[in-house]
Order: structure tokens, then C-alpha cells, then sequence
């Protein structure tokens, strides 16, 4: 069943800085090029509360860590700026800003205690011994971890180091907190452990967080905006359920994962409705009021695997269906993934677990598949 | 609508396989592995350097540009000067090695010593490779612990840090010298019925104290490149069917190509400008390039040594020029 | 009897045991390649503790076998004292040498460190003309050490000056260790994590700051390799030393006095005497990156953490003082 998700995307705040309201984080036309020609981050527009959790999402090499970087001050961009709370952070060398990060393999100090981690901030504010290990310990102990302040960084595991990484930028009050992939090291089940954890830390702190990963699942899971990129430029901003549902681009849909993506030509344009045919004979509708293009020009609309449903009762071909032949037959406990093919293209479709015996063994079989149009999402080209 | 059938042995034609080959490729891009992300980070990480490095960099390489690049240039320089008898004047000439290139001195003292120099280097770049080829493969594969590993090495290292005269000293007479160890060792079981004096101040003893010495230049690459042979290809060969000698041959030994290499060079340029050791060891009854040159600059003959002394570093890049060619050459064997 | 029962007193065909006599398989490659090496540290050794036997003989000892006694410390005083026994030593010459000896080797391993550490950071980064920077320290490494002092002499000749123990032999010294220290600290930046020096700059550090407190306590053992270095590479030079220096260090005298006088177990007193102080050093930095690499700890349990166990964060225990 398609989830009503009926156009309007809920609690989305605007993409560009339409007000430099003078509060939160701005990122205005920013810029970095490599000395050898790369270029890393291409214009990015990006407006951040306080308070808000906003993920940088997207494929290895496509500018969120360095973005990162050049909020927390490890580049210096090539072009535009940074604006928190009004003041321009691009002279401020990173001790200076307001912001702290938490680094992807924690870097903690290996020759220091814990201890001496978390309080190493502290120290550097030139804060007095006792209330040093005062505030420091209160950390630690907010993370659970106050019987190991004294033990080096190299006796803990991948998880306690990343709570002393979290109590060792908190303690120094930052107005935002910067994460680079602060889950890759972990394993499986602690990474999902630790997404509430962070989420919740995130909520009762009321603080910006601004969190980097390549991680689909992770993103939808704890962002309250996620920022797509590839190469260097903003594919999309979004709340999750709008990414999840509507994406904008063929890159996000892809990138997202379980979407199925039909390119073929326009056929038919009445009033806002146009018909867009694939190759295979596919066709698909979709609802674009404005949009002129005439029969011939190219198009693109995508399908979420879980909007489809197998339509066996043998009705006919024709708009919004495909008909198909099962390649594998996944079953994932909750869901089972149908992977199809229509005329070479791949397609996928998900339906409730229980719909496994009905589904088993029919590898090879030709099945009809259909959607509505409704969920049918036209891809900016 | 599941079948009952029991499963039948599929015949696996695989020209027949469709393995979609693009979407793969494209599921790796868009959900690239965290390792994939990482080394990406790290190699592009590597920012260019600023001013920073330049600060950092610049007092070190004044230094050697004074301390080491200048004197070689200045060898160069002084080799087309003229001699006085105080030392040499600015006056450019080609005398200098026209004297080592006549035929007289093609025949004489230069070009033998440059020749016994030779010879015994590519003796001692051998050498050092068949002996210390066990070594290496012995503290690398067949001792346990990686810190077990170290700790052997450098015990075997550590005589290097001490003095090379005392160890040729030590080498030279009580061990091979005509009353040496060795000698009446040899004596005592009647191997021999006289003393062989071979063993003292000769070339031989010469060529034996280089190899003792600069062993280690071959032993310590090797052994840092075997340890980075990857333990599980290996398996995979033997899983492959292949014997110890074929592993060896088409596994291991390119990968220590590299270290082959370096330690050549680096034995056969150390070697060829050797003086030390020959005038210790050979006393005056053997002579190298080194002691030659020597002589020369005792006889204030600056210039003259100084022309020896470029033919000296025309050999060596020689030398080295060959060591390269050679390894690039069995690499595509 | 009952069906079980009469099942629970039958033997079963599975409930025989079968025992294999398991000989564990010997590695004959790695007892004869451990033969090998033990020949091959004898190979090393024996000339020192050769040297090092005779130097206990007494005042008939000669320069070779057999050993002439009685054992005393005869040889071991007259290098130390000028007359010794009614025969005059060079106690001298030996003890003035090896003072130059000491503070030159002294001042080589500072230098040796500071550059090493200086050229390792440049190579943090990429820089244009990196490769051609790395060529010349391998030239330095690969130099001869005795060109290297023949074109010093010429150098300074036609400068107009003389050459010296420090102005020039010092140098030429560094020249051969720099390379050795700086291969050192590479290894050391190898494993180095560049996060976490932008963590301190993060955390309110400058550059001074992050450079005293994070990155100098993680690099320092080496550079006390590369002083290492410096030290017994000109403790023990010849080549670069004897075109340049009028007075003597150690092993210019021990060179001298080979060929200037016939040999007595003196000499091989101060062989090993010298030989002494560089092992020792050697073997104490290999004791002690034992000891440090002991003491580094076990593994650390990760059950708790793959089953998800852990990693409760209790906001409310938050630092309060704003």
C-alpha cells in the first residue's frame, strides 16, 4: 500500500537562505577547488538552525566531508562563506570558532588518559585543574564511562572510544557539533545502538548537529533534513519522508536506493499529465502541472519498490503496469524484495514478508506489476 | 506456487551466466564500502603544501646543499682546473683526464684499480644476496612474533653500528692473519700443512670483510619487503597446486624485486668508493679507486684526483644504471 | 529388556574412538635456516669477541692466538693510563681522541635530529619537487663517504679556509646519518593519525600548543633514533673524517696507531672498549621498545559491543556549569 504521501512534504524548511535571519548556520555560494583542477564543492547554498539535526549525505567523493571541513575550519574555501549567527567564520582559524567535530577515527590522544581527553579542551581554556576534572568527570559520566577515566585510548573499544570522542567536544560547550562518519568504526549492532543514542543526545542537548555519511539507512533514521550531494553540488534538501518519497533527482533516487527508474520519451502532455514511455513499451504517468515539454523530449520518473504491487489477477497491459520476469525472490524477514526484469531493465518491488510462501520458487515466471500515479515521481533531468 | 520437485544439479554453462556487470559497478559507486571512503580520504587528504612545508623543509636542504651537494659539485668543478703546488687555480683544462685516459695509464694504475674495484663490488653485491637472502626469509617467515622478528634483526643489525676498523682489525689479525684463528684452526686439524697467507692482507680478506660489512644494506630491505608479503596469497598459491619453488619463484621473489634492487645499488656504490677497509685490511698490498684517488690528493694533485674521482661517479651511475635495467628486465621475464 | 534400554547398553558404531598418532610435522626449512642465522650472527660476532679475548692477556699477550696470559686488565689500564707496567702508553693521544670523539658523535646525533625531524615534516605533505628532494637524500645516503670528503677539501680550499673537525667533518657526518634519521621519522609519520592534531586545533589548541602537547610526545622516540643514528655513525666514521680533521678522532687513532706502531693488545682493548658503547646503546633501545611493546596491553573485549550491548548516554548527567 502506498503511503499517503500527498505532495506536500511536511516540516521541510527552504533549501537557500531566503532570510539571513541573523541565527543559525549559513553556507552561501560556498566553494573549494584543488590546487590540481578538482573541484570539491561546487556552490553550496545551505541554511541550519539551532537545534536542528542535519545529515550531509551522499557516494564517496562528493564534497560532504570537505563541506564538513570548511564549517570546522580544516579547509579554507576557495569561494563564498560561512556564516554562524551572522558573523562570518571563514577568517577564524578552528580553536577560534564556535564549532568542535568529532573525526571518523575518533582521534583521540593515545598518550593521554581518558581523563586528560575529555579534558583537554578545558585545559586549553585555561580552566583550573580541580574544575577541570570536575566538569570533565561529569562528561564521563554522562557517556557511562567514568570507571575507565583513567585508561589510555588504546585499551577501550571502538565504542567507548567514540563516547569519550562525544564527552571530549561536549564539555567545551560548541554552539554546533560537526560529525564525520562517527558510526563507520562501529559494528553492525552498536551502529544501530548508537543512532538513538546520538539522536537523543542531540534532542536533550537542543544543540545543531551537522552529521557526514554514505549511509542511506542512517540518514533517514536520525536527520531532521537531509542534504543530498554528488560532485561537489546539492542534489536535493529535503525531510527524510520527502527523500524517501518524492526524490528530485535521478541521482538521489539511485542513490537512495529501491527506487525504480523508467527514462523514455514524452508521449503524451494533457494539462499538467504527462505520459512518459520507455523503450520497452513501459509507460508511466505523472502529475506536472507547468511542465511543457512536448512529445519526443526526454523524461524521467521514478517508482519506490514498496509503491508497486504484484497485479496478478490478469488484467491487461497499459498505463502504470510492467510486465515482468522474477529474477530473485528475497526474503528479508519483515519484506521480501522481488527483483525483476522488463526488457533488460531491472526492477524491484517490495512487498510484506508474508507474502514469501506465495512468492518462493517463482524464479523465471512472468508477472505483471503495477502502480499508481500518484507515486509516480518525475526526476528533474 | 512453489515447486516441489527436488532441486536438480543445475549444469552451469557460463557463457551463459548474465551477471550485470553496469549495475554492479553502480551499486559499488553509490553505496561505496567505509574502506573505500577511507583510503579516498586519505590519499586526496593529503593537502599540498604551503609556505608551512617550505619553512619546515628549507634549513634541512640548505644544509645538504652546503654539506653535500657542494662538494660534489665542486669535485666536478675542480676536475677541469689546473694543479698548482699549493692546490689548484681556476684555470680551465681537459688535461686532467686526458692524462687518465692515455694510453699509458689505460694500461696502468687507474683503470686496474677501477677494474679490481669492480670486480670485487659485483662480488660483494652477490654475495651479500645469496647470504643474505636466508636471513631475511628466515626472520621473516619462519619466526613467530612480529617483536621476536625485530628483536633477532637487530641483534643481527647491531654489529654494524660498531666501528668497521675495529671489526677489520679484528677480522684482519687474530682471526685470518698468518697466526690467525683460522689458520691454525686449519693448521691444528691438517687440513693445510702451511699457513695460508691468502687469508690476511688480500683480496681476497678484503672482499670477505665488505661482504661482513655491508650485509646488512640487503638483509634489511629484503627483510622489510617479505614481511609485507601477504601471507594468505601465498596460501592461495599452495591451494592452487603449487610446490615451494614455483610459490617462491612467481610469488615471493617479485615482490622482493624492489629490495633486490636497492640493496644492489646501494652495496655496489658503497663498495666501489670504499677506502677505509682496503687500507686497514689490505695494507698497502691492495688498492682500490678509493686509495688511488687518495695517493693523488697526498701528492697535492687535486685536480688529477678530482677527474679520478668523476670517472668514480660515472661508473657508479653506471652501475646503477644496469642494477634498474636488469630488474626491469626479469620483471618481464 | 526394553527397546531403550537395550539401545543404552549396546555399543554403537559411532561410539568407537578412533585414536590417530598425530606426529606434529617438522619444519626442517626453519631449523636448518635457524642454523643458518645462528652461523650467521657467529659470522658477525666472532672477529669482536675474538678482539675482545685477547684484549685480557697479559703483559707477553701478543697480537693473535694462542692466547698468552695470565688474564688481567693490563691492556684495559693502558689506554686509560699513561705509563703502565714501566712501558709508556698512548693513554694520551687515545684519551684526547676519544673526547673529540664523544662530542662531536654528541653534537652529529643532535644535528642529525633536528634535520631529520625538520625534512620528515616538510614530507608531510606533497610539495612540488618532492621527488627530486627525496633523490637528494638518497644521494646522501649513497655518497661515498670518501668522495664526500675530497670534495669538502676542495671546497674549502678554494673558499680560502681549513677544514676542521667541526667546521667541516661534522657535517660531513650528518650528511651520512640524515638519511638514516630521516627514513626514522617517515616510519613514524606512517603511522601517525593527522586527525588528531585537528582535534586539538579543534579543541582551543594553536599551533604551538597542539605541536607541545600532542604531536612532540608521539614522535619523540623518533627522533631519539635518529640522535641515535647521528651518534654511532660518527662515533665510528673513518671515511668522511680522515680528509678533513688535523686532530684525530678515535678511529682516525686507532687507524694510526695500526699503522704506526705494531699491533698489541691495546689496540684490541680499545676496539672493544669502543665496540662496547655502541652495542650498548643498540641493546638498550632494543630492550626498551621490548619492555614498551609488553606493556602495551591485550586485546580489548568486543562481545558486548557486536551484540549492541553497550552505549547508554545519560543526557541528564550533562556538565550543568555553563
Amino acid at each position: 500500500m502506498a503511503p499517503d504521501a500527498v505532495g506536500s512534504t511536511e516540516g521541510a524548511a527552504p533549501a537557500a537562505p531566503s532570510e539571513h535571519s541573523g541565527s543559525g548556520l549559513d553556507l552561501i555560494s560556498l566553494t573549494k577547488d584543488f590546487p590540481g583542477g578538482t573541484i570539491a564543492v561546487d556552490d553550496v547554498n545551505l541554511h541550519v538552525d539551532h537545534g536542528e539535526y542535519v545529515v550531509l549525505l551522499g557516494p564517496s567523493g562528493c564534497g560532504k566531508t570537505t563541506t564538513l571541513r570548511m564549517i570546522g575550519g580544516h579547509e579554507f574555501p576557495t569561494g563564498g562563506d560561512i556564516l554562524l549567527d551572522g558573523h562570518s567564520l571563514v577568517g577564524l582559524p578552528p580553536h577560534k570558532r564556535p564549532t568542535t567535530t568529532v573525526f571518523q577515527h575518533f582521534a583521540l590522544f593515545p598518550h593521554r588518559s581518558v581523563l586528560d581527553n575529555v579534558a583537554f579542551g578545558l585545559k586549553m581554556e585555561k580552566v583550573q585543574k580541580e574544575e577541570r576534572r570536575k566538569r570533565a568527570m561529569e562528561a564521563l559520566d554522562m557517556v557511562g564511562l567514568t570507571e575507565l577515566s583513567q585508561r589510555k585510548p588504546r585499551a577501550l573499544s571502538g565504542g567507548q572510544q567514540q563516547r569519550v570522542a562525544l564527552a571530549r567536544v561536549l564539555v567545551t560547550k560548541p554552539k554546533a557539533l560537526l560529525l564525520d562518519e562517527p558510526l563507520g568504526d562501529l559494528d553492525r549492532l552498536l551502529q544501530l545502538r548508537m543512532r538513538v543514542e546520538l539522536r537523543n543526545l542531540q534532542r536533550q542537548l537542543g544543540l545543531m548537529f551537522i552529521h557526514v555519511t554514505h549511509n542511506q539507512e542512517e540518514a533517514l533514521s536520525m536527520a531532521d533534513r537531509i542534504v543530498v550531494m554528488n560532485e561537489a553540488r546539492i542534489q536535493q534538501i529535503a525531510d527524510p519522508l520527502t527523500i524517501a518519497t518524492k526524490p528530485a533527482t535521478e541521482l538521489v533516487a539511485r542513490f537512495m536506493g529501491d527506487n525504480n527508474i523508467i527514462k523514455g520519451k514524452v508521449v503524451e502532455n494533457t494539462g499538467g499529465r504527462l505520459v512518459v514511455e520507455d523503450e520497452h513499451g513501459v509507460r508511466a504517468s505523472v502529475q506536472a502541472p507547468g511542465d511543457t515539454r512536448a512529445p519526443g523530449s526526454q523524461a524521467l520518473v521514478s517508482v519506490r519498490a514498496a509503491a508497486a504491487r504484484i497485479d496478478d489477477d490478469g488484467s491487461p497491459g497499459g498505463l502504470n503496469t510492467a510486465a515482468c520476469e522474477v529474477v530473485f525472490v528475497e526474503f528479508l524477514g519483515d519484506l521480501v524484495k522481488l527483483h525483476l526484469t522488463s526488457g533488460g531493465e531491472r526492477l524491484l518491488v517490495k512487498v510484506p514478508g508474508d507474502h514469501y510462501p506465495s512468492l518462493r520458487g517463482r524464479e523465471g515466471e512472468t508477472i505483471r506489476i503495477r502502480w499508481e500515479e500518484e507515486d509516480v515521481q518525475l526526476l528533474a533531468s | 506456487m512453489s515447486s516441489s520437485s527436488p532441486p536438480e544439479q543445475p549444469d552451469i554453462d557460463v557463457t551463459e551466466l548474465e551477471i550485470d556487470v553496469a549495475e554492479l559497478e553502480e551499486a559499488e559507486l553509490l553505496g561505496a564500502a567505509p574502506r573505500v571512503e577511507r583510503a579516498l580520504g586519505d590519499v586526496r587528504g593529503r593537502k599540498g603544501g604551503g609556505w608551512v612545508t617550505l619553512a619546515w623543509g628549507l634549513p634541512g636542504f640548505v644544509w645538504l646543499g652546503f654539506y653535500l651537494v657542494a662538494p660534489l659539485v665542486f669535485i666536478v668543478l675542480v676536475s677541469f682546473w689546473t694543479r698548482t703546488d699549493t692546490g689548484f687555480v681556476r684555470h680551465w683544462t681537459l688535461s686532467n683526464y686526458g692524462v687518465l685516459l692515455h694510453p699509458f695509464n689505460l694500461d696502468n694504475s687507474y683503470w686496474k684499480n677501477m677494474e679490481t674495484s669492480f670486480v670485487t663490488s659485483v662480488i660483494a653485491v652477490a654475495a651479500c644476496l645469496v647470504f643474505g637472502f636466508p636471513v631475511a626469509y628466515f626472520l621473516a617467515f619462519k619466526v613467530q612474533k612480529l617483536q621476536n622478528q625485530i628483536a633477532l634483526f637487530i641483534i643481527a643489525l647491531a654489529p654494524f653500528w660498531t666501528s668497521f676498523l675495529t671489526r677489520s682489525v679484528a677480522w684482519a689479525y687474530p682471526l685470518m692473519g698468518r697466526e690467525g684463528a683460522l689458520n691454525q684452526f686449519l693448521l691444528k686439524l691438517h687440513i693445510v700443512s702451511q699457513p695460508v697467507s691468502a687469508f690476511g692482507f688480500s683480496q681476497l680478506s678484503v672482499r670477505l670483510a665488505m661482504i661482513q660489512l655491508y650485509i646488512l644494506f640487503m638483509v634489511t630491505p629484503l627483510f622489510f619487503l617479505l614481511g609485507q608479503v601477504d601471507r594468505h596469497a601465498l596460501e592461495a598459491a599452495r591451494d592452487l597446486g603449487g610446490n615451494w619453488w614455483r610459490t617462491f619463484r612467481e610469488v615471493i621473489l617479485p615482490q622482493t624485486m624492489p629490495g633486490i634492487v636497492i640493496g644492489s645499488i646501494f652495496i655496489f656504490v658503497l663498495t666501489m668508493g670504499e677506502y677505509g677497509t682496503v687500507t686497514v685490511i689490505g695494507q698497502g698490498a691492495v688498492s682500490s679507486v678509493g686509495t688511488y684517488i687518495q695517493q693523488l690528493v697526498l701528492g697535492i694533485q687535486y685536480p688529477q684526483g678530482a677527474a679520478a674521482a668523476v670517472f668514480l661517479v660515472i661508473a657508479l651511475l653506471a652501475g646503477v644504471f644496469v642494477i634498474t635495467r636488469f630488474a626491469n628486465l626479469r620483471e618481464e621475464l | 529388556m526394553t527397546a531403550a534400554a537395550e539401545a543404552a547398553t549396546t555399543a554403537r558404531p559411532q561410539d568407537r574412538v578412533i585414536k590417530r598418532q598425530l606426529k606434529p610435522k617438522r619444519d626442517w626449512a626453519k631449523w636448518g635456516l635457524g642454523a643458518y642465522f645462528v652461523l650467521f650472527l657467529v659470522f658477525l660476532y666472532a672477529p669482536m669477541i675474538l678482539m675482545a679475548m685477547l684484549s685480557f692477556q697479559g703483559y707477553y699477550g701478543g697480537v693473535t692466538f694462542p692466547f698468552r696470559g695470565p688474564t688481567s686488565v693490563f691492556w684495559w689500564k693502558s689506554i686509560f693510563e699513561t705509563q703502565v707496567g714501566g712501558i709508556f702508553t698512548h693513554a694520551d693521544e687515545i684519551g684526547a681522541a676519544g673526547r673529540r670523539s664523544l662530542w662531536v658523535s654528541l653534537a652529529a646525533g643532535a644535528v642529525v635530529a633536528f634535520f631529520s625531524f625538520t625534512i620528515s615534516m616538510a614530507f608531510r605533505r606533497r610539495f612540488r619537487g618532492d621527488g627530486i628532494a627525496f633523490y637528494v637524500i638518497m644521494l646522501a645516503l649513497m655518497t661515498p663517504g670518501f668522495l664526500l670528503g675530497l670534495g669538502t677539501q676542495l671546497l674549502w680550499k678554494a673558499m680560502g679556509f681549513n677544514t676542521g673537525l667541526w667546521l667541516t667533518a661534522l657535517g660531513a657526518n650528518t650528511v651520512w646519518g640524515i638519511p638514516f634519521g630521516f627514513l626514522v621519522m617517515l616510519a613514524v609519520w606512517n603511522r601517525y593519525d593527522d586527525h588528531i592534531e585537528e582535534a586539538a586545533r579543534d579543541l582551543g589548541a594553536n599551533l604551538a600548543r597542539t605541536f607541545r602537547e600532542v604531536t612532540l610526545p608521539l614522535v619523540w622516540t623518533g627522533v631519539f633514533g635518529a640522535a641515535l643514528f647521528g651518534f654511532t655513525l660518527t662515533w665510528n666514521d673513518f671515511d668522511r673524517t680522515v680528509l678533513l680533521v688535523l686532530d684525530n678522532t678515535l678511529p682516525l687513532e686507532i687507524v694510526g696507531l695500526i699503522q704506526a706502531s705494531a699491533i698489541r693488545p691495546d689496540l684490541y682493548a680499545l676496539g672493544t672498549a669502543t665496540t662496547l658503547v655502541t652495542l650498548a646503546l643498540i641493546f638498550s633501545v632494543l630492550i626498551v621498545v621490548t619492555v614498551r611493546l609488553r606493556l602495551r596491553g591485550r586485546r580489548v573485549e568486543r562481545v558486548e559491543e557486536e551484540l549492541g550491548l553497550e552505549g547508554a548516554i545519560d543526557v541528564a548527567a550533562a556538565p550543568t556549569s555553563s
